[in-house]
């Protein structure tokens, strides 16, 4: 089977890549297989030159006018100049350029039809989410159109990760060539796929929620190593001792839970990939990161980040601001993240990153090197970007021998181009994996276009003239007839056949109508026949009268320079520039001060703070030199107001519905910076919150106290030093999901002391085995640990309740298990047991007076707080509200309007509540030796006509009215730029 | 407890006594149930220091009728619609104001009450509210808000409104005498009644019914269905309308009814104004087209994007009650202050507005603490004071009634020791046409019942800080 592959017409360089024969047919490589030979054997030579190439063997390396010679599936060899072998098929390429095949290290290839029927079977982990023992490899059912969509972006081989699950499996790497699955699998293993989600396809259940799997991924890790632990020492002697179960998720995560093999975590956010890393640090695990496109957003992270990372070209849609009122809805925040996302990679890069691209994460993966140029013109080298599409992932996979790179001895995976990949415009022409080519774009006609003089014999009007020019696939045609112009409605030219097809208006051809011509362009003639409207045909044809230049590339058009905007955090609409200044000495000068101390209030008062923290309130302080001073006449000076009782900040839900009792799961492990209420609560007075897990469990999760230092990442965000926290939850939230005990109070109060039981025995069997390790030892149950610590009060429970008949029920329980509820939160109906509570010592965190929200807040007062108080329990206000934790100082001053006396209500949002929730020796007052958290407000905190005018956190001033007029101007002239931007550049 | 806190305590204490001296030859007043103690934080009681002793109070109830002219001499006067008048005099009879001024002589036969050091103010009226149609969130049973269906301008809130709900007795004591109690849902939810907060039956407590025909503006989200949504609201008001010009242009033949339409016939003679739920920017400005094209008076509620059409709507002089005062900004690009300064910022621009409460029932009493964070955020406090009294009872055509302290008007106003707006202030009485009005609500009771158990128990604890 021979035909001519290099031909020249008319003088113009046309390039004519047609396959007529069957891929398969043409590039059979010898290779030892097992299955036999059915009927005659094909053994057509495997051997291929490509030649005059641009050769880029390597990033930064070229060859030019190269010739590569591709043998039985691998690179022979890559010479400038060299000359093919005889038995080579030659391909001229001239003027094209050759890349190694690209390598995308995460993709879920062949991964679309999971067993998960069968995901049961054998000795399973006992949540469906741990599906650590299946195989990729195993899994894998190639998909050839999803494999075509892969190979027309160049990529040649990929990680392909299973994907259902919290722990997903072992990754494989493939390769996209033909053949069957047993010949593409270049590696299995490399990774176990790990993911923040539940697949619901795999049950419904435990965890619903983020921070549940992140408690899950941690008690997994435990317990593959417990289960290492504990078949060891079962076998040593199984007489005498319980048989431990089998497990193949465990015994699959041995390795990784021993920091011998990766786990690789599939990251949504920035939030996401700092969570990885604090779960990981906690195992000295191996890691790998499939990034979300938004690392730039966490520059704290970034500095030193050495950890494999694979990072997508996912940028965001772009904003919708085609109309004002449209536009009214986007604000800096969304408006920046879409301007700065592509340059996420070149932002990377340019601090020593190293990472890999990868297609996953789009919605389709034909945008992928669309995207690849977006982040090449945002700053990212070409050199950076193919080396992240070629020698980075190979290195990652473990492929660098036979991957990435052009090199005698390789596998022939080829990207070829029709010019520098990474500039707008270049089509990849040919794709070849395994020494096997794979066409994408077919070469375009150029030989079409041109400027011709046409006849046609038995027209009206024999003479015409034909100009076809602009895109060579899709050319713009201008015809005349006898110098009469004549409408083409529609022109194409098919490249393999060289055919041209016009649809013409019949007019000047003596017809109503559309006339159709047709030619195959051969010999550099056209020689073509017309169909008319009456059914008549003509002929006619076409000889070269002249050239024009093709237009580039798609039309594309090259990248708008981006605006110049600071740096931003968070990147938020009102996000700061920079950490507020800590002054080493601030003096605050002759305010009213409600030390909520024992100091009282203080009329014509100072307080002086020294590196954040207050060193003395007084009459008359002097400021020591170089103090900044703050002249407070006719300010009032409050403590930072506290919030027992938040639910924003949250990047990951707040409610672990899928089990009643999860005191495993913690808030603290999903706090976001990205948290836009964090402003409004500051310029609100508000200094310190409890973040808290939601009502969904007789036993919740662990909550978090947060300090309200807006533009720091989140975990700078945690109150360093507070204690630990549980929400427990009684009444109707918790009995309120069918099929899942418990369904009454009764079982409420039930379930809540068998798991106090349970975690006694616990502590009783980790103290035997303190006393004699031998044998199997106990397993490490988190859930179990964190409700010892809760008897122990290491954790202080902070309760959900609504009606006096649960209040009562759990002290009673706690008392008899010696253990204190330290606050009851809502206490709706907190006021009908107050001597109670007095008597028990639990604070009560309530509301100032929401009511009749449901049946069991029906019974509630304004004068709820108040009465507590007098009956001498410690008492607090809480908002369990974002909008209401942005003045709470309104709520403690209702509590005035409720016949409470002003410094009494004040330290319901202050001092009370720091007692409430542990952290009174660092907050809630002015006093030596405290955080300089403060509010200076411009009339009595608990006046109605009063706002805060600015609000400091560790003696940083953190809100301040003023600045935020700026801020305000700041972020309107922001938007109005990116949308100018978008409006200049659609 | 400090200094401070004790000044304002000795100096409420002092105020109080005189008060009661005062109240001394005054005689008792009528009705029980005015044993409300207040902490020691706060012995301004004047039901304490009138001489009732402390007890479990009886069962409250509707105030009487008013029984004999009564004349309020030396409290400072906030008439609203004029300055305020120290050591002011108002007298009422048969529940009417008869006079209110500095200069006003008491009628002999009438009931002299010495309020020197106390406040009168109007009423504070709630021009969207659920009052009476909703008792107790996420139990169907108790709520009559939704009828079914999306047209329903013949529903009628004040035949639905329960006078033993228990949202009325805290609103009242917080100063809220009037709410206009708001049907929900569909497209037209029905018509609104102004209710009183205090009376046995809904006939009684109905000051005016309707007031308004509520429309809920369509939400534009996708655009088409937002438009085919407008048009739906047009056909629905031109189908109303041919049938009034059919019943009107009747003469005498008969028409057959059709209730829904009935219902709108007052809206297109110009005597019912339609209230409409608008709350962003393309709602409140087709809102406001469609009216005009209507010809129906208009009102919007919500209006939380008013302030970036203010002279649009300043020119067309639409009125817009605000129903989130105390909230967050809706776009995250908006300062943090956002809804605080939107009444500020209406009142520079000349458009007239009122201030609702949210429309959960038993919320109704904050109302004056919506106004009052305007203040705190650039309102003048008597534009606050008139956006809670005045202004409301204009949108809702009952300021002839209520709404200030003028003669002719309803003795429907409060006794207080300061600004209603102001944490700090004691709302003391209420009085509704003329009737005082039992202070004793559903959360003070629960206070008196629970704080008798302490008592029972040896008294409070120790001091809980």
């Amino acid at each position: 089977m021979t035909f001519r592959v290099r031909s020249t017409l008319s003088g113009w360089v046309l390039t004519l890549a047609v396959v007529l024969a069957p891929l398969s047919l043409e590039a059979q490589v010898v290779t030892e297989a097992t299955p036999p030979v059915e009927g005659l054997r094909e053994n057509t030579p495997g051997v291929h030159a490509l030649v005059g190439v641009r050769a880029v063997t390597a990033p930064g390396q070229v060859v030019d006018d190269a010739t590569v010679v591709i043998r039985d599936g691998l690179i022979e060899s890559v010479g400038a100049g060299a000359e093919p072998p005889a038995e080579a098929r030659v391909w001229d390429l001239e003027g094209y350029t050759v890349y190694a095949g690209f390598i995308d290290a995460h993709t879920g290839m062949g991964m679309g039809s999971p067993r998960v029927e069968e995901r049961e079977r054998g000795p399973a982990y006992w949540n469906p989410q741990i599906q650590a023992f299946v195989s990729g490899a195993r899994e894998y059912v190639h998909d050839e159109s999803q494999a075509a969509g892969l190979r027309a972006q160049g990529i040649g081989a990929v990680l392909t990760v299973p994907q259902l699950g919290i722990f997903r499996g072992e990754a494989a790497v493939v390769s996209l060539g033909e053949g069957r699955t047993g010949q593409r699998i270049l590696a299995e293993g490399p990774a176990q796929s790990v993911s923040f989600s539940r697949s619901d396809e795999l049950g419904e259940t435990y965890p619903t929620s983020l921070m549940g799997s992140i408690a899950l991924i941690r008690q997994t890790l435990l317990d593959a190593a417990w289960y290492r632990e504990a078949r060891a020492a079962y076998e040593v002697a199984p007489a005498g001792q319980v048989r431990p179960e089998r497990n193949q998720a465990l015994a699959a995560l041995e390795a990784h839970a021993q920091g011998n093999a990766p786990l690789l975590f599939e990251t949504r956010n920035e939030d996401e990939l700092a969570w990885t890393l604090e779960i990981v640090q906690e195992f000295d695990s191996q890691l790998w990161i499939r990034g979300s496109g938004s690392e730039y957003r966490v520059p704290h992270l970034m500095e030193g980040f050495s950890v494999p990372l694979i990072l997508p070209v996912n940028f965001p849609e772009v904003p919708d601001v085609d109309s004002p009122e449209s536009a009214l809805n986007v604000g800096v925040a969304e408006l920046r993240h879409w301007h700065a996302a592509p340059g996420n990679p070149a932002y990377l890069a340019d601090r020593g990153v190293e990472f890999a691209l990868t297609s996953d994460g789009l919605d389709d993966p034909a945008d992928f090197l669309a995207n690849v140029r977006k982040a090449v013109a945002r700053g990212l080298t070409s050199e950076r970007a193919l080396a992240a599409m070629t020698t980075v992932p190979a290195g990652f996979l473990g492929i660098e021998a036979t991957h990435g790179t052009l090199e005698a001895g390789k596998t022939a995976n080829l990207v070829v181009s029709d010019g520098d990949l990474f500039s707008e415009g270049a089509v990849i022409r040919d794709v070849w994996v395994d020494g096997v080519r794979f066409p994408i774009e077919p070469s375009p006609l150029t030989a079409a276009l041109g400027e011709w003089s046409l006849s046609v014999p038995g027209a009206p009007a024999t003479e015409g003239h034909l100009r076809l020019h602009g895109a060579v696939d899709r050319p713009d045609a201008d015809l005349t007839l006898g110098g009469q112009s004549v409408e083409v409605s529609s022109i194409s030219v098919q490249p393999g056949a060289r055919r041209l097809r016009m649809e013409v208006d019949a007019g000047p051809l003596g017809h109503e109508g559309t006339a159709r011509f047709s030619a195959s362009l051969s010999g550099g003639e056209l020689h073509g026949w017309a169909e008319l409207p009456n059914g008549a045909r003509l002929g006619w044809h076409g000889t070269p009268a002249g050239e024009v230049t093709p237009a580039s590339g798609n039309g594309a058009t090259a990248s708008p320079a981006p605006l110049d905007l600071p740096d931003i955090l968070p990147l938020l609409d009102y996000g700061r520039e920079a950490l507020p200044e800590q002054p080493e000495h601030l003096l605050v000068r002759g305010a009213t001060i409600w030390t909520m101390g024992p100091q009282g209030i203080l009329e014509n008062a100072d307080l002086l703070v020294e590196a954040g923290r207050v060193v003395a309130v007084g009459e008359g302080l002097d400021a020591p030199s170089g103090a900044q001073i703050i002249e407070a006449e006719g300010r009032h000076v409050t403590p930072g107001l506290i919030d027992a009782h938040i639910h924003s900040g949250s990047g990951g839900g707040i409610n672990e519905t899928g089990s009643a009792i999860v005191p495993e799961v913690r808030m603290g492990d999903v706090v976001t910076a990205n948290n836009p209420w964090m402003y409004r609560q500051l310029a609100g007075g508000l200094t310190t919150a409890h973040l808290m897990h939601g009502s969904a469990n007789p036993i919740g999760g662990q909550n978090v106290h947060m300090k309200m230092r807006w533009g720091l990442p989140a975990r700078e965000q945690h109150f360093e030093g507070a204690p630990r926290t549980v929400k427990f939850a009684l009444g109707e939230n918790v009995k309120r999901r069918t099929e899942r005990y418990p369904d009454t109070r009764m079982g409420t109060e039930q379930i809540i002391r068998d798991h106090f039981m349970a975690a006694r025995e616990y502590e009783a069997r980790w103290g035997a085995w303190e006393a004699d390790p031998s044998g199997i030892p106990p397993r490490r149950d988190l859930r179990l640990e964190a409700l010892v610590d809760i008897m122990n009060g290491d954790i202080l429970i902070q309760a959900h309740s609504y009606r006096q008949d649960e209040i009562l029920m759990l002290m009673r329980v706690a008392e008899e298990f010696d253990v204190t509820i330290d606050a009851f939160h809502h206490g709706v109906e907190a006021y009908k047991v107050a001597p109670e509570l007095r008597e028990h010592g639990a604070a009560a965190v309530v509301w100032s007076d929401w009511s009749g929200f449901k049946i069991e807040a029906y019974d509630a007062t304004l004068y709820n707080a108040r009465l507590l108080h007098e009956e001498g329990v410690v008492t607090s206000l809480h908002s369990d509200n974002s909008t209401i934790a942005a003045r709470m100082n309104w709520e403690a001053a209702k509590m005035v309007r409720a016949g409470v006396d002003e410094e009494d209500a004040l330290a319901m949002v202050t001092i009370n509540t720091a007692r409430a929730l542990g952290i009174q020796d660092r907050v809630g007052s002015l006093e030596e030796g405290k955080d300089a958290d403060f509010v200076i407000w411009n009339g009595s905190p608990l006046s109605q006509f009063t706002r805060a005018e600015q609000t400091w956190v560790d003696g940083r001033r953190y809100f301040a009215l003023d600045e935020h007029r700026d801020l305000e101007q700041r972020v309107a002239r922001e938007r109005g730029e990116l949308i100018q931007f978008i409006l200049d550049n659609r | 407890m400090t200094t401070r806190s004790g000044t304002i305590r000795e100096g409420t204490l002092r105020l109080g006594r005189q008060i009661m001296a005062r109240m001394g030859s005054s005689g008792r007043r009528s009705g029980g149930g005015r044993s409300w103690p207040m902490g020691r934080g706060l012995a301004l009681s004047l039901g304490l220091l009138l001489g009732v002793a402390p007890a479990l109070a009886q069962t409250p109830h509707p105030a009487p009728p008013q029984d004999g002219a009564v004349a309020l001499v030396g409290a400072t006067i906030h008439p609203i619609t004029g300055p305020a008048i120290e050591e002011g005099t108002l007298v009422f009879e048969d529940g009417v104001i008869t006079a209110v001024g500095a200069a006003v002589t008491v009628p002999t036969g009438a009931r002299e009450v010495d309020l020197r050091g106390m406040h009168l103010y109007p009423g504070l009226v709630d021009a969207h509210s659920a009052m009476g149609l909703f008792e107790i969130g996420g139990f169907d049973q108790t709520i009559d808000l939704n009828e079914l269906g999306e047209v329903n301008p013949n529903a009628r809130a004040q035949v639905a409104f329960n006078p033993e709900t228990r949202h009325t007795s805290p609103a009242r004591s917080q100063g809220v005498l009037i709410t206009n109690s708001t049907p929900a849902g569909g497209l037209i939810s029905g018509t609104s009644a102004a209710m009183m907060m205090d009376g046995w039956t809904w006939e009684e407590m109905t000051l005016r019914a309707p007031t308004n025909l509520m429309v809920n503006w369509p939400f534009p989200g996708d655009e088409a269905e937002y438009d085919e949504a407008i048009e739906t609201l047009r056909d629905t008001f031109d189908e109303a309308r041919r049938y009034w010009r059919a019943a009107d242009g009747s003469q005498g033949s008969v028409v057959p009814s059709d209730s829904r339409w009935e219902a709108m016939i007052p809206v297109f003679e110009g005597d019912l104004p339609v209230m409409v739920q608008a709350n962003e920017l393309r709602q409140i400005q087709d809102a406001v087209s469609w009216a005009g094209e209507e010809g129906v008076r208009i009102l919007i509620v919500g209006g939380r994007d008013s302030g970036l059409v203010v002279d649009h709507l300043a020119r067309l002089e639409v009125p817009v009650l605000l129903s989130s005062v105390q909230g967050s900004p809706s776009r995250d690009w908006q300062p943090y202050d956002e809804p605080f300064t939107l009444p500020a910022r209406l009142h520079e621009a000349g458009v007239s507005f009122g201030i609702a409460g949210g429309t959960s029932a038993p919320y109704t009493y904050r109302l004056a603490w919506e106004a009052g964070t305007a203040v705190a955020f650039g309102l003048p406090e008597e534009e606050a004071l008139r956006a809670v009294t005045l202004y409301p009872a204009r949108f809702l055509g009952i300021d002839d009634r209520v709404g200030a302290l003028e003669e002719g008007m309803d003795a429907t106003f409060l006794v207080t020791t300061g600004n209603p707006l102001e944490y700090e202030t004691q709302i003391d009485q209420a009085y509704i046409q003329g009737r005082e009005i039992d202070m004793m609500d559903v959360h003070r009771r629960f206070y008196e019942k629970y704080r008798e158990k302490s008592m029972q128990r040896g008294g409070f604890g120790a001091d809980g800080r």
